[in-house]
């Protein structure tokens, strides 16, 4: 057998599972599984000691669906990568879902995963962390103690994703006026394995960058804003020549831990791409 | 006890919490045309539908399916009868050395259940969790196409038996 011997439990309500994960020892939250099914092999075949007790949130519905109004998504913790791209009211800044979700791993992957998960699994890899703190998105916990809690996503990701309660949604702001970019780029045309990914927000105040957002993934650390760019564009109009201009006032330390050569370059040519991207909606949206 | 309904027949099983939908599968049931690749979710040679959808056998908790409907590459064909993806396979020469085949048979059906006329994007899109080491993917596309006609073929002449069925039946009611 692949796995360590465990104990399963379906809790099939959300009080039921924060009874589990309040009373077990050694416990492990199952979403979708693709993360965590493949780490407990890697252990296994470490001879690391893995959870003694998975608490499946599978059959939880309190915590799947997505539900949208004037004001704000809501994303319940269980709802899939397919189901969120699939969703069909992603409009004004819930649209870069669609391109977040369609480039994330593979369809039986996207079929499986969770926002949930893929929030909260402490891989620094994974593409939803960037994404919510660049929509300054809140998160909102459930203790085994009833307690609720809503942690904005950027406050949850620089405390290095640490948690104690259960994810149950995810809520957003509806924001017609911001304009977005987002660029992922893998290791291997081949498989997919992310090496970056840049997440830009701006709004437009008569040619010029205003409030503008941008989150970096690096895959080696948690997703983090580059405040030494957002300055930079701040202060900035959207002229011929800012996307490149723009590439001398990054905060390295982002750029080059533990990196390549080839993956700074490729930081470059994203970002570079992505704020052309936001120039050319600009002049679109001004004609 | 847990029951797993894997093409459309219930089965009790004494199952462990660490054993995977793909073990339980091979091991327990014999299924064995869902195949073993990389069993780390990169390959998808172990794809199955669950509730018609394609999802990784290697990294899904049998113990988490309970009550879910799983169909495997054994519950495609009836009888003698292939499904028309198994037989758009065989008439295009798709299958090479056949190990990645059961799996990209399942990624398409999800695919054509849905959809029965997809572009050339969308079959990348629906199958980009499937490798194919011998490379035979230009053949494998033109088998999907056309298993996707023949699925609509199927549907429409399913459609018109069934209009016709109402038909005389709203009729016979009506004359007595």
């Amino acid at each position: 057998m692949l796995l360590n011997p465990v104990k399963f439990h379906t809790p099939k309500t959300l009080s039921e599972a924060l009874q589990f994960y309040g009373s077990l020892d050694h416990v492990k939250l199952h979403a979708g599984g693709s993360f965590l099914l493949n780490s407990l092999k890697l252990l296994k075949r470490k001879g690391v000691k893995t959870p003694a007790n998975i608490i499946s949130l599978h059959k939880v519905e309190e915590l799947k669906g997505i539900s949208i109004d004037q004001e704000k998504l809501t994303i319940k913790s269980m709802t899939t990568i397919d189901e969120l791209f699939d969703f069909p009211q992603l409009e004004d800044n819930f649209n870069v879902f669609r391109i977040v979700c369609r480039n994330i791993s593979t369809q039986p992957i996207r079929n499986m995963a969770t926002v949930g998960g893929n929030l909260t699994c402490r891989y620094t890899w994974t593409e939803m962390p960037a994404v919510m703190i660049g929509l300054e998105a809140d998160l909102h916990f459930m203790g085994s103690d009833g307690k609720s809690q809503i942690i904005p996503a950027e406050e949850f990701f620089k405390n290095a994703a640490r948690t104690d309660k259960i994810l149950t949604h995810v809520t957003i702001k509806r924001d017609k006026k911001a304009t977005i970019a987002y660029r992922r780029v893998k290791k291997s045309p081949y498989v997919d394995i992310p090496l970056l990914s840049t997440f830009l927000k701006t709004y437009f105040d008569r040619g010029r960058f205003t409030n503008t957002r941008v989150v970096i993934n690096n895959c080696v650390a948690f997703a983090q804003r580059d405040h030494v760019l957002e300055d930079f564009l701040n202060q900035n109009t959207c002229a011929n020549g800012i996307a490149q201009e723009a590439l001398d006032h990054l905060d390295k330390t982002i750029y080059s831990t533990r990196s390549s050569d080839y993956k700074q370059h490729m930081f470059r040519v994203s970002i570079k791409s992505a704020l052309e991207e936001l120039i050319k909606s600009s002049k679109h949206s001004n004609k | 006890m847990m029951t797993l309904i894997i093409n459309h027949k219930k089965y009790e099983l004494d199952l462990k919490g660490n054993e995977t939908l793909l073990e339980v599968l091979r091991d327990h049931l014999g299924l064995t045309g869902t195949k073993t690749g990389c069993e780390e979710s990169e390959c998808g040679t172990c794809t199955v539908n669950i509730n018609g959808k394609a999802i990784l056998s290697c990294v899904t908790f049998a113990c988490a399916l309970e009550g879910e409907s799983i169909t495997t590459i054994e519950g495609l064909a009836k009888g003698e009868l292939l499904h028309p993806l198994q037989q758009a396979f065989l008439d295009h020469g798709s299958v090479q050395c056949g190990f990645c085949i059961p799996g990209m048979i399942m990624s398409a059906k999800a695919l054509l259940d849905k959809n029965s006329e997809p572009t050339r994007e969308e079959i990348d899109y629906a199958l980009d969790g499937n490798l194919c080491r011998c490379g035979g993917y230009p053949k494998i596309l033109e088998a999907i196409w056309q298993a996707g006609r023949e699925m609509k073929k199927d549907q429409e002449l399913k459609d018109i038996v069934n209009e016709s069925i109402e038909l005389s039946e709203s009729v016979s009611a009506k004359s007595t």
